[in-house]
């Protein structure tokens, strides 16, 4: 397999994968360049042009509000999740961690067999 | 300084069809370059803003990002767009060739307006009727997709599923275009040296003096003798291009010149066409024989450059790009 072809598959497991991460990251109250470090400082990295448009995405369904703030020297728009997009967030890490454990359970029994 | 980021917020407007969401999209997008840059600055100096800004995207690329999902038509539906604007389109030429043919106009609001009129006419309003049928079931499908219901629409099958037509990319397909190249171009030759010393190439037989007998009078002879060379060099034409390329591009240009010529030719008066004594029966016989004829090459013509058309419209369909997200 090439890096190429890694890379595409990864870029479609991501979809889903991007809106648990905004929504876990969002317990807390953020705007979209302190999430891009604060991921970029958890090993991994969303490109601008993605995160921004998802947050609105998400923000239109009703799983998370934004306000825009005037406190510093530039106004920046924070969000953070609502309740709906709580449940949302809890039913996709059920999924998420359900589709881990089939994974790992494969793998045992693959492990196994060899 | 922030010139540049003004001129590249205005590029993202541009693109980004969201109606009031706009400004409130460009300020997020102006409030991040800003911040980032800032941070940068520290490291970089003063090109921070620039990279920053080409860092981002290009402004299409980026307004694209925030319009997914919002489909005019949904890919669902897409592959209906060019098959029911065939088959309207159909209906549309069928009335359009009987209203020449019997002098006729047909009105069937709001899918159908055929007026009255000639040949040339009928020639030049077909490719107006084509687009407003496309525009017609565009609408359609575009109030379908609004609904945001799973609507089932059919799908018509005629023969030959346009899907499975490819272009011929057989191993012998370069030599027989060379082929027929070659014999178009003779051909194309034989009739230019023959008009060029009898100002015409419809040939009726040789007088007793050696001389030849033209078919048609003078001046009948003359044009439509050019006309047969245009269709001649035209074939020849298409055939060389296609030694290079097999765009559907050739064919959809070499149809619609040949429509043009056919239209010239049908649009002569046939009365004092011939040369050559002929009895009215038989005079009448040939005026009918020769529109039909003429009649289908043109419908036959016309179906060819619609279903180029067609399949021009549906590879220029594309997919939509994913969501991006990598590991740092």
């Amino acid at each position: 397999m090439t890096e190429t072809e890694l890379g595409s598959l990864e870029t479609e497991m991501n979809r889903g994968f991007l809106q648990i991460l905004v929504l876990a990251l969002l317990e807390k109250d953020r705007y979209g360049y302190s999430m891009i470090k604060h991921i970029e400082g958890l090993g991994y990295k969303i490109e601008e042009n993605t995160l921004y448009p998802l947050l609105r995405r998400l923000e239109k369904n009703g799983w998370i509000a934004g306000r825009w703030t005037l406190g510093e020297d530039r106004p920046r728009k924070f969000y953070g999740i609502t309740a709906e997009g709580r449940t949302m967030k809890a039913g996709l890490l059920a999924v998420w961690k359900n589709q881990n454990r089939i994974l790992e359970e494969i793998e045992k029994e693959n492990e196994h067999d060899q | 300084m922030t010139n540049n980021l003004d001129a590249y917020l205005e590029d993202i407007g541009h693109y980004l069809a969201v109606g009031p969401a706009r400004e409130e999209i460009l300020s997020e997008i102006r409030s991040h370059i800003l911040e980032k840059a800032e941070e940068e600055r520290a490291r970089s100096g003063e090109a921070a803003l620039e990279r920053v800004i080409a860092g981002f995207g290009p402004p299409r690329r980026v307004a694209e990002r925030y319009l997914e999902g919002r489909e005019i038509i949904a890919p669902a539906y897409q592959r209906h767009l060019f098959r029911y604007t065939s088959i309207l389109f159909g209906f549309h030429f069928l009335f359009t060739l009987i209203g020449v043919i019997f002098g006729r106009s047909f009105v069937l609001f709001p899918v159908l307006f055929v007026p009255r009129m000639g040949v040339i006419e009928a020639l030049l309003y077909l490719p107006a009727a084509f687009l407003t049928d496309l525009g017609f079931v565009a609408l359609i499908l575009y109030f379908v997709t609004q609904s945001k219901k799973d609507i089932k629409l059919p799908w018509p099958k005629f023969g030959l599923e346009a899907d499975d037509i490819k272009l011929p990319r057989k191993p012998g397909a370069l030599a027989a275009t060379l082929a027929g190249l070659t014999f178009m171009l003779a051909l194309t030759a034989a009739a230019v040296y023959i008009f060029t010393r009898h100002g015409t190439v419809f040939i009726a037989g040789l007088a007793s003096s050696g001389e030849i007998k033209p078919l048609f009078t003078a001046e009948a002879g003359r044009s439509l003798s050019l006309i047969v060379i245009a269709l001649l060099a035209a074939g020849a034409v298409s055939l060389f291009l296609k030694l290079f390329t097999r765009s559907r591009w050739i064919d959809v240009g070499s149809d619609a010149v040949s429509l043009i010529l056919f239209g010239l030719i049908l649009r002569r008066p046939f009365d004092g066409l011939f040369a050559v004594p002929i009895s009215g029966q038989a005079l009448s016989g040939i005026r009918i024989g020769l529109a039909a004829a003429l009649l289908f090459i043109v419908l036959m013509t016309a179906i060819d450059l619609i279903k180029n058309l067609v399949m021009i419209g549906r590879g220029a369909l594309v997919r939509r790009p994913p969501e991006r997200g990598t590991p740092a």
